[in-house]
């Protein structure tokens, strides 16, 4: 038996081998919701993310010139936006006065800087250097001056990694901002398509797409994108709409996490409620 | 013979700093070129298609921790592309096929079963154009790290261990 055995081994160890380690990644690949498998990564990819820090930061204070230029750019787009934004701010107070509305939300920005990106196609990430000791957690977006550009999916203590837009595996809710009418925003591996919309339904080109009201990752309107390309299905039910992004992600090195997951939205505005009750 | 194992290791942290910082500056049109599978085929080529075949499962699966990506992806498409790569090895030719231009169009081979795998396995889904992926996601990266991996032939051969 055991000669048998040798014998067999002399002579296929390569395909042996290559079946048992393929065997073994289909059965991780299975295994990856498992908080343990997930505990396992935050740790890996922590200890790593804090050497490729000092590597980032030589890098990006080489940067740093033009960076500031297009900030002061964005600061004074942004100066002539909240004055706008004041006047709209005012009737709106008065108009909530007038129902006795209240409003208790808010969202804290936590400032983080990118140190890695994987430029996948298809699993696009980025690893942030803002973890747990800053207080973010999975499920919070990812945004900038421009609009969203993912979604926190496991933190460590000092660094955490966001699914970008271009990841497969982000699926959103969002909405026309114009009829808002709701569908799901899905990365193909190619393009950003916004799924499930019926082809009668009123959607532009040019129109601008939010995050949905609805969603139960983002519990309020980011801007995304604009409608790039509608064509009503000839055959189907649903029409093809491609989204092109606000944020273009391969230039992004500053961004905020907005420090809010969507449950404890909900319970904030769930008091609001009754307390009007 | 400890270093025969270690050297692959220590070799791959300073190769994924460089990948991770240093290749996205080089990128054309969002495509980056594959510094890891370059290394693995040459150690795959050089030590043989048992000792290819696992180091692409270890680097694969330090790559799936380090990156946040699915955990067990980049394993599988590493392992597969490292036991391809290993086709190459022989006595007589590993010399040859390390040295010289065929050193490319095996990293190109490698890269497309390697860039296949990954896209096929992270991006199926009935909806999505097959020949489109195959174009986008794995001959351009694949014909880009092929090119990139033709500097590789000028690193000296005295310096090389087979």
């Amino acid at each position: 038996m055991f000669r048998l055995f040798s014998k067999v081994w002399a002579n296929f160890k390569e395909y042996i081998v290559l079946v048992i380690t393929v065997l073994l990644s289909l059965i991780i690949l299975s295994q990856n919701q498992n908080p343990k498998v997930q505990k396992v990564k935050a740790i890996a990819f922590g200890s790593f993310a804090s050497i490729t820090s000092i590597i980032s930061d030589i890098f990006s204070t080489s940067d740093l010139k033009r960076e500031n230029r297009e900030l002061r750019e964005t600061n004074a787009k942004l100066m002539l936006h909240l004055s706008k934004l004041r006047e709209f701010g005012i009737k709106n107070d008065e108009l909530r006065d007038l129902v006795h509305f209240k409003d208790t939300t808010s969202f804290p920005l936590i400032p983080a800087s990118i140190i890695s990106k994987s430029l996948s196609f298809t699993q696009n990430s980025i690893t942030l250097n803002a973890g747990k000791k800053d207080s973010v957690l999975p499920g919070m977006p990812v945004i900038n001056d421009e609009g969203l550009i993912g979604i926190i999916q496991s933190t460590s203590e000092d660094y955490s990694i966001a699914k970008t837009l271009h990841n497969v595996d982000l699926k959103l809710t969002v909405m026309d901002e114009r009829s808002r009418i709701n569908g799901i925003l899905k990365w193909t591996g190619e393009e950003l398509i916004m799924q499930n919309i019926p082809s009668t339904y009123d959607v532009e080109v040019g129109d601008r797409i939010i995050t949905s009201d609805v969603s139960s990752i983002i519990p309020v309107p980011v801007p995304v994108g604009v409608v790039e390309e509608f064509k009503p299905s000839g055959l189907g039910m649903f029409s093809y709409i491609k989204v092109k992004p606000f944020v273009n992600l391969t230039n992004i090195d500053n961004l905020f996490i907005l420090a809010v997951v969507k449950s404890k939205q909900v319970k904030d505005l769930e008091l609001n409620f009754y307390r009007h009750q | 013979m400890k270093f025969e194992y270690i050297t692959p290791l220590i070799v791959f942290f300073f190769v994924y700093l460089l990948q991770i910082t240093i290749v996205p500056l080089i990128r054309l049109a969002g495509i980056i070129p594959d510094l890891i599978l370059i290394i693995l085929v040459y150690y795959s080529i050089s030590r043989g298609q048992l000792y290819g075949t696992v180091l692409g499962a270890v680097y694969g699966l330090l790559i799936d921790l380090i990156s946040g990506n699915l955990l067990g992806l980049s394993m599988l498409s590493k392992t597969i592309a490292g036991f391809t790569a290993g086709y190459f090895t022989g006595e007589t030719k590993k010399i040859v096929n390390v040295t010289t231009y065929n050193f490319s169009l095996i990293v190109l081979l490698c890269s497309i079963v390697d860039t296949i795998i990954f896209s096929f396995f992270s991006t199926f889904d009935l909806q999505t154009n097959i020949f489109s992926i195959l174009f986008e996601q794995a001959l351009l990266p694949s014909l880009y790290t092929a090119v990139v991996s033709i500097l590789f032939l000028f690193y000296p051969l005295r310096r090389r261990k087979f």
